[in-house]
């Protein structure tokens, strides 16, 4: 079922895929079947006002409806700022940012995430940030600040231990990223 | 008095002037800064916490357990990593099998993740810790005669359960408001002050989108408050306004521009530091209010 589809109110429920509940609560929102769908999340969403098709709330039910592919081929799930709105407003403590984040790992698990998020994951392994500009010592010598800064990318011991951490976690098993070359980019801004 | 600079990636990379005004400013109040040698990134949402609960909190973790050994809070002035890193101090310390395995990765490195540092972000730490009255006393300079508009940032406020520094009502925050008035600013309300910027993910999945919010603020701003500085509290706000306005000028969606400046540069400004160190890298024109604050 396309994201169009789903826009247009043509929902075919036999094809919903019902294990999706169970994988979403068992990747953090456990909270999930709390939802009574009332809204208040979607009140207080940007994501509502910039315009984005799916929000806290419509992926609830798309979720509660077993629309993965629908939520699979749009990229709103990305679009979420993480502002943590919908969990202050919540009622129920569904704690909707973190049903959004389990989406994003349902996601993630079918490799269905944006080429950002795995550069991201690739400059976090390769220099500590996720966010690298290898020209910033320019700018930092401008303002009067040495080359680096005092985190991993100056200190080849503390980026060693970084990798050990992450080589130890599911983005090791999944996958996603190559961990034994390095492939440090110029930018990366996530 | 001793606290844990974690400096994050977007203030390190793309406005080190930030870094500085940091730097400047918490040991001119008297409170000394660590650099926690060999932090990381928090890490941020699009990354860590989009795989998998565990892996973000044991690559957070690891960056609390530095300022642990040292017995410090952070401070952060980004709201990602005060965000990031207080949900994942949440999750270990509310969900002992989270902890119990991240400290289980973490073995392997020597480390253990116990739950001593709070994370605390820059101007809240000095609120609470100094109080806007000491702040006062400090200052060199003033902005007397300034009518500034804020941008609180969401990570500063949502969710209030996660954070060790809170707003008495996050829907009517105070505190960056009080910081800005004990430096003599007269702050205007607009409708629109606790809507998200826009930068972040949101920026990064769809750049139109992301402008039409940042756009929504400024002329709510400019229409209510018309005001001679934007003072943000979270360095990625910073970054969007101090560059969406030339991509909403050249679009044709706004005809004017507001200067944007961080509470951490308005502050070392206040308190003598050298502007082209502190606010060097701004992309809107700030000289003029720079210098309006340096002459009083
Ligand atoms: S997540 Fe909470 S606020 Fe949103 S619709 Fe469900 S119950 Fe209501
Ligand atoms: S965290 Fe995401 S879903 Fe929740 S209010 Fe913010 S943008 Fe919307």
């Amino acid at each position: 079922m396309s994201s169009d589809q789903v826009a247009t109110g043509v929902i075919n429920l036999s094809e919903g895929d019902s294990s999706l509940v169970n994988e979403i609560k068992e990747l953090g929102g456990e909270e999930l079947m709390e939802c009574i769908q009332c809204a208040k999340c979607a009140a207080a969403c940007p994501m509502v006002l910039a315009g984005f098709p799916f929000f806290n709330k419509r992926i609830i039910q798309a979720i509660f409806l077993g629309l993965r592919d629908a939520l699979l081929d749009d990229s709103s799930i990305w679009a979420c700022q993480s502002c943590n709105r919908c969990t202050e407003v919540c009622p129920r403590e569904v704690n909707p940012f973190e049903i959004i984040q389990a989406m994003r790992r349902v996601a993630i698990r079918e490799f269905a995430l944006p080429t950002l998020s795995i550069e991201g994951l690739k400059s976090l392994y390769d220099t500590g940030h996720a966010v690298y500009l290898a020209g910033a010592g320019n700018t930092r010598a401008k303002v009067g600040l040495p080359e680096k800064p005092p985190s991993t990318v100056a200190n080849p011991e503390a980026l060693k231990e970084l990798q050990a951490v992450i080589r130890k976690t599911a983005l090791a098993d999944l996958g996603i990223i190559p961990m034994d070359e390095s492939g440090v980019k110029e930018t990366c801004e996530v | 008095m001793k606290v844990g600079f974690f400096v994050g990636c977007n203030t390190a990379f793309n406005r080190p002037d930030l870094e500085q005004a940091v730097r400047y400013a918490f040991p001119a109040l008297g409170i000394e800064l660590d650099d926690l040698e060999g932090q990381s990134c928090c890490p941020s949402w699009g990354t860590m916490p989009s795989v998998d609960v565990v892996g973000w909190c044991a690559v957070g973790a690891r960056n609390h357990t530095i300022a642990e050994e040292k017995g410090l809070d952070i401070v952060t002035v980004c709201g990602s990593c005060y965000g990031s890193l207080a949900e994942s101090k949440y999750k270990m310390d509310t969900h002992p099998e989270i902890k119990a395995q991240v400290n289980e990765i973490l073995k392997d490195i020597g480390r253990e993740y116990k739950g001593t540092s709070n994370v605390r972000l820059a101007f809240y730490y000095l609120y609470h810790e100094l109080g806007p009255d000491r702040i006062k006393e400090a200052v060199k300079y003033k902005l007397d005669g300034l009518t500034v508009a804020l941008q609180p940032g969401c990570h500063t406020l949502w969710p209030s359960k996660v954070y060790y520094d809170k707003e008495e009502d996050p829907f009517h925050p105070r505190v960056l408001k009080e910081m800005c008035e004990a430096l003599g600013a007269t702050v205007g309300h607009y409708t629109r002050l606790i809507d998200c910027c826009g930068m972040g993910a949101m920026r990064s999945t769809d750049m139109e989108k992301s402008l039409k919010l940042v756009e929504k603020k400024l002329i709510s701003m400019k229409n209510e408050v018309n005001p001679d500085l934007i003072v943000t509290g979270c360095s990625s706000c910073l970054i969007q306004f101090d560059t969406a306005q030339e991509l909403l000028r050249s679009g044709k969606k706004i005809n004017f521009e507001i200067p944007v400046l961080h509470i951490m540069q308005v502050l070392a400004l206040c308190l003598g530091a050298d502007p082209e160190k502190v606010t060097g890298l701004a992309k809107t024109d700030v000289s003029r209010v720079v210098n309006r604050i340096l002459e009083g």
